[in-house]
């Protein structure tokens, strides 16, 4: 399978993940949309929850979204009305990265042998892009690497009228 | 009544746990919260733990390696631990199992799903 065969597959692992997490933790109505490819310099963003991946693949997953949806999704899991972009937000985000990056990992693990996850990292700041650095050498199993002239993979969702992404990162690892 | 000990990375998960099981109806007297393995191993043996949650990717102590360590001390060793976590798949699970974890429970997870597997180990109300 082609690499980005691949990652459309796991798009629909990203999918189910993020469904489930929104059935049973964050209780708010979703929907979603096809994935569609993207370049970085297209993204713009609030906040960036991302988690990164190691093993026969290693990569991205990255959750972006405006800091009024980071807002209500803390405010949900946390019951609690937060109007301020407070750590406890932050962390939420974290966790909401982490959660859904943790139930592809185990997926991708069943079909690709063990891989290890990092601790999220969540950036927050007013329309956020992402650039990568020309000629910038692309080292196998760091984050940072992973912010190559590649194009992510989107998948759209829409939560009570604020949309967000969840977007991957991809590359086969050198033996 | 038991107390239960929470280690996790994430403030926002051990209160969103916390607060699972008082609303569940499963008794805890008191809740000791800990960020890392490091800073659970401490808080294990120095107070007088019922139960202990703990999760598996966290900086300074690995909750995998928080489980060795505690069940390798001596101090305490056989306070049961449930493993709540977003590391799925049957090798974690055997992992947690062989390295001394008594329960297994997957990120995310329904207040029912938490309540039925910590209803091993505390009484309901």
């Amino acid at each position: 399978m082609t690499i980005e065969g691949i990652m459309e597959s796991v798009a629909l692992d990203i999918t189910s993940s993020t469904k489930t997490l929104f059935e049973t933790m964050i209780m708010l109505d979703l929907q979603t949309d096809n994935a569609f490819f993207e370049d970085d310099t297209q993204i713009k963003t609030d906040v960036i929850g991302m988690v990164s991946f190691t093993g026969k693949y290693h990569g991205v997953i990255a959750l972006f979204c405006s800091k009024k949806f980071a807002l209500k999704v803390a405010s949900t899991m946390l019951m609690t009305d937060l109007t301020e972009f407070n750590n406890d937000v932050k962390d939420a985000v974290g966790e909401v990265s982490n959660m859904i990056a943790g139930n592809v990992k185990t997926k991708l693990t069943a079909q690709y042998g063990e891989m290890h996850l990092s601790i999220p990292i969540v950036i927050a700041g007013e329309g956020l892009s992402i650039t990568a650095v020309n000629n910038h050498p692309v080292v196998a199993d760091t984050t940072l690497s992973c912010f190559s002239k590649d194009p992510w993979l989107m998948t759209p969702f829409n939560s009570n009228g604020e949309k967000f992404d969840v977007g991957l990162l991809l590359k086969e690892s050198s033996k | 009544m038991p107390k239960v000990l929470i280690i996790d990375d994430s403030a926002v998960m051990r209160k969103i746990i916390q607060r699972n099981i008082q609303q569940s109806g499963l008794l805890v007297d008191e809740f000791v919260e800990a960020g890392d393995g490091r800073e659970g191993l401490e808080k294990a043996t120095t107070n007088n733990i019922d139960l202990i949650l703990c999760d598996w990717n966290m900086p300074n102590m690995t909750g995998i390696d928080f489980v060795k360590a505690l069940r390798g001390s001596g101090q305490k060793s056989n306070i049961p631990i449930v493993m709540v976590t977003t590391e799925g798949g049957e090798s974690k699970i055997e992992e947690a199992k062989n390295s001394g974890a008594n329960g297994y429970l997957t990120k995310p997870f329904t207040p029912d799903q938490l309540k039925s597997k910590l209803g091993n180990f505390l009484l309901v109300k």
